[in-house]
């Protein structure tokens, strides 16, 4: 059963129509990339399934159930984990207090949860009392995941993980998602980064202009000679 | 031995702290509300009658009647934020300024209707405490005045610090959009500052009606140096904020002291040349926040 549906989705902001309808379907425990082109509106469904952008038509259903007109703390407290593409931390609250405010709808931040993400991270073990905006990048884009994991969402949506990132970092970001996804907890990520993304998901969308164009398995995509020349700067299939 | 500055120093901590819990209030719904609310010398104003009334007709102790002040200025400045700001909240920062400006008013000349213009002073007991050979005397209503202040502000950093509320505020002043998607109610949060706000606005007025008075205009005589400090600490610190209001007042304390007295008869003239220098050099104050745009 799908975890999250998406269906025929018109979204956008204020006035201007980004999305048009559009389809996203994610299974529990899946591994889920949506790629595309700069403006495709990838990020516009990530924030439109957290309630960030204006609906203007369609469906989403969360476990069963239509979230499509919840206000998006209400969305976050069915089990949305969701990790903007910048200004993703709390830049004057320490380490600590951000993973504390991970915890509020939980009413604080029970010592399990903590230990728990912290051992996926063990990079913040010893900057709990730093202030957050003294972290560097990468380090930044670990708290703003371990942020949103301490509920123990089901679903974990990531704007652009690898945005601004130094390459080797790509891959530290990346395998950080690849452990969290093999923990059960099902992974949603949009990515410039469309060649990474597609090798390391399941299954990818590629959007364009607003619409979907395809979907299939990520080797798939990557293999596929139109989606390569279009979309992955042509040449030979990176997997192949 | 005669230490030179102590008694300007003193008069300027009682100045400061004056100011202080007036300008954390002002500073955190600059913060988290995103307005500017000249409306809040009235909540000081309310803060002064409500402790005058009650040492004067409950008869009652000083420290109660900060309590009292406390919690009656807390309520009636949340109940007025929601039937003012809260409905218009998503209007933008203009429209909520004019509403705070016009409310205000409002509130001033309401009061002064009902309590007519007179200035009525708390009676305390005042022991002065003489150092001469230190060169400076201390008062034991100055005492009190830093006292409450220097608690009241040791309480507030443990809400800040230390409860999820607290750090709550901290993070939706920070970064309000991510707030909300980290589940964060933030009109819990807008409902908390505008009942911490009042309420140390409230003490702040009990603390002008002992040593000046209260009267109608008490807390909006008071509106410029608070805004002075606020800025002058970094707009929507409440650390800055409270530096930026001793910064002043002993600022202020100093000049009355070697300025010549025909310019610094107009404290408020001092507080505005401060204020100009503090935006021409560093606009984001001492904690050097962002300057917001809105």
């Amino acid at each position: 059963m799908s975890l999250l549906e998406v269906t025929e989705l018109d979204a956008g902001y204020g006035d201007l129509q980004v999305l048009f309808g559009v389809d996203l379907h994610v299974t529990e425990g899946e591994y889920v990339a949506i790629v595309g082109p700069n403006g495709a509106g990838k990020s516009t469904v990530m924030k439109a399934v957290v309630g960030l952008a204006t609906h203007m038509g369609g469906e989403i259903r969360f476990d069963g159930e239509d979230i499509t007109g919840l206000e998006p703390q209400t969305r976050i407290e069915r089990g949305l984990g969701y990790v903007p593409q910048t200004e993703n931390i709390f830049p004057t609250l320490t380490v600590e207090e951000n993973l504390k405010i991970g915890g509020y709808l939980l009413g604080g931040l029970p010592d399990d949860r903590q230990e728990a993400v912290v051992e996926q991270f063990p990079i913040l073990a010893e900057r709990l009392d730093q202030r957050a905006g003294n972290l560097s990048g990468g380090q930044q884009q670990m708290l703003a995941m371990a942020r949103a994991l301490i509920p123990d969402p089901p679903v974990l949506l990531l704007d652009e993980p690898s945005a601004g990132l130094a390459p080797d970092l790509v891959d530290t970001v990346f395998d950080h998602i690849d452990a969290v996804n093999d923990r059960g907890v099902t992974v949603v990520i949009v990515e410039q980064n469309a060649k990474t993304a597609l090798r390391r998901c399941d299954r990818g969308y590629v959007l364009t202009q607003g619409e979907n164009r395809y979907t299939d398995e990520g080797d798939a995509l990557l293999n596929d000679p139109e989606v390569r020349k279009q979309f992955l700067g042509g040449g030979d299939s990176p997997t192949g | 031995m005669a230490l030179p500055l102590a008694q300007e120093l003193i008069f300027g901590l009682v100045i400061g702290s004056y100011i202080a819990l007036g300008a954390i209030g002002f500073t955190l719904v600059y913060g988290l509300v995103n307005m500017i609310n000249f409306a809040h010398g009235e909540f000081i104003t309310i803060g002064a009658f409500v402790g005058y009334l009650a040492v004067v007709f409950g008869g009652v102790s000083l420290p109660v009647a900060l309590l009292v002040a406390l919690l009656v200025a807390a309520v009636t400045g949340w109940a007025i934020a929601r039937l003012t700001f809260e409905p218009m909240n998503d209007a933008g920062a203009v429209p909520l300024l004019l509403m705070s400006i016009g409310l205000g008013l409002v509130l001033r000349n309401g009061m002064r209707a009902i309590a007519g213009p007179d200035r009525r002073n708390v009676p305390v007991a005042v022991t002065t405490y003489r150092f001469d050979d230190l060169g400076f005397f201390v008062t034991s209503n100055q005492l009190f005045i830093i006292g409450v202040t220097l608690f009241a502000v040791l309480v507030l950093h443990l809400f800040l610090s230390r409860t999820m509320v607290g750090i709550s505020m901290r993070a939706t002043a920070d970064n309000e959009r991510l707030a909300l998607v980290s589940g964060i109610d933030t009109r819990q949060i807008r409902n908390a500052v505008w009942l911490a706000a009042s309420g140390l606005a409230g003490v702040a007025g009990v603390m002008l009606a002992v040593s000046q008075s209260a009267n109608p205009s008490v807390g909006f005589g008071q509106l410029l140096l608070i805004i002075t400090a606020a800025i002058l600490g970094g707009a929507g610190s409440p650390y800055g904020a409270v530096a930026g209001s001793y910064l002043l007042g002993v600022g202020i304390a100093v000049s009355v002291a070697f300025l010549p007295a025909d310019i610094v008869a107009l404290s408020s003239t001092m507080a505005f040349a401060i204020l100009i220098v503090v935006l021409l050099v560093r606009p984001g104050g001492i904690a050097n926040t962002e300057v917001r745009t809105s």
